[in-house]
């Protein structure tokens, strides 16, 4: 078992809250520390980009957002009919686990950096693309059969939300500079990047400790969904990824990404365009329970998945 | 002053809301708006002020009398059923010469 260090950042987090410390990171820092992560990542994987030629991703690219979009396809049943949630709360958690992780992937890469083991750079193109198509089917799937949706404003915010507009105008930019043109920025992006992702997990924690408390009145089922999805999902990536041919550590970013669950973009897309969800489940879901599930358990146990796969 | 009472709708809400409710309040005739960040507790639970989705707003116009009512029934009807709202006016003066108070 391999063990990242900047999640112990989490529990401080976490232990902070549970304590009632006074520990507090004031608002405006976390949204410049969450600018800043999402530029970082966007920019690495647009240098990475620039090694590759663009049309050989089309067909991976293709087969990674399809089977993806599986994933809320899978969860919506699972939580409308045997969880009996509601239709609109259903379809809400169901595109949040559709939806991605941007911290559940960077502690991916810091993990594959600490085993030293390569991934395909391109992915973060993937972690793009992977953001998007949940949202759109989550609100279908809770309008299915009742009409009223205002996608004007659900397709302005699923393509125009900081998350989407930072991570692909990082990617465009990486990608027009490349490896040689970013190196003035690379110390601020890339060598300070883990030290700004502990203080963000640090935040995290804070948060999520709120959310843990939230738990206790979701019930047993939908706890379970936050742990078992994600393992299903992890298994979905890791089958892709082997047959798409990804080296050993990208088949475990993509195990990742399908793994993990939205808790930026999706909360405020869902928010906008399905009101009627409660909030408080699928934050608490993705955020309390699967997101520390995934950066403690979870991530160890799909690289184990990849390297058995690939064995 | 003008010879018409003016005065002051409060509206705290979620931030998710903030482009729609300004289309909606110039719309509606308002002259301008007043925003500030917020946080506490209420029934839609702790609004930590942290998450877009966390987040809340205070937005304040000031008015006449019509236009204040206007706004709350627009809020009313588009968001009090599924977001966190609350609506309060304030009687207020003016500390200087304006045309806020004329039928807008």
């Amino acid at each position: 078992m391999s063990f990242e260090p900047v999640v112990l950042f989490f529990v401080f987090g976490v232990s902070a809250g549970l304590l009632r410390s006074d520990l507090k990171i004031p608002g405006s820092i976390y949204e410049a520390l969450s600018i800043y992560i999402l530029l970082a990542i966007g920019l690495k994987g647009g240098v990475e980009l620039a090694k590759y030629p663009l049309g050989d991703l089309v067909g991976s690219g293709i087969v990674i957002v399809m089977i993806g979009a599986l994933i809320p396809f899978v969860a919506f049943p699972v939580l409308h009919y045997l969880g009996k949630l509601s239709r609109a709360d259903s379809a809400s958690i169901a595109a949040h686990y559709g939806s991605v992780s941007v911290v559940t992937f960077s502690v991916g890469i810091t993990l594959l950096g600490r085993e030293a083991l390569d991934f395909e750079g391109y992915l973060i193109v993937f972690l793009v693309l992977l953001e998007m198509p949940a949202l759109v089917i989550g609100v279908i799937l809770a309008r299915y059969g009742q009409g009223g949706v205002r996608w004007g404003k659900l397709l302005h915010e699923v393509f125009f939300g900081k998350s989407i507009y930072l991570l692909a105008g990082g990617l465009i930019i990486g990608y027009i500079a490349g490896p040689e043109g970013i190196k003035p920025l690379d110390k601020v992006f890339f060598d300070l990047f883990k030290g700004v992702l502990a203080l963000f997990l640090l935040e995290m924690g804070l948060v999520a400790s709120s959310r843990i408390a939230d738990l206790r009145t979701y019930g047993a089922f939908l706890v379970g969904f936050a742990v078992l999805m994600p393992l299903f999902s992890a298994l979905l990536g890791t089958i892709t990824g082997w047959m798409l041919g990804f080296s050993v550590g990208g088949t475990f970013l993509l195990a990742t990404l399908f793994a993990s669950a939205s808790y930026i973009a999706a909360p405020a897309a869902m928010r906008i365009a399905v009101p009627e969800a409660n909030p408080t489940l699928s934050i608490g879901a993705s955020l309390g329970m699967t997101f520390p599930f995934n950066i403690f358990l979870g991530l160890p146990i799909y690289l184990w998945m990849a390297q058995l796969i690939h064995a | 002053m003008s010879p018409q009472s003016i005065y002051l709708l409060t509206i705290i809400t979620e931030a998710v809301l903030e482009k729609d409710i300004i289309d909606a309040i110039m719309s509606l005739g308002a002259k301008g708006y007043t925003i500030t960040d917020a946080r506490g507790r209420g029934t839609h639970g702790l609004r930590s002020g942290k998450w877009s989705v966390g987040a809340n707003l205070r937005i304040e116009v000031v008015g006449n009398k019509d236009l204040c009512a206007r706004i709350v029934e627009h809020m009313q009807s588009h968001y009090e059923k599924n977001y966190g709202l609350l609506m309060y006016t304030h009687p207020v003066e003016l500390q200087y010469h304006d045309d806020l108070g004329k039928p807008q």
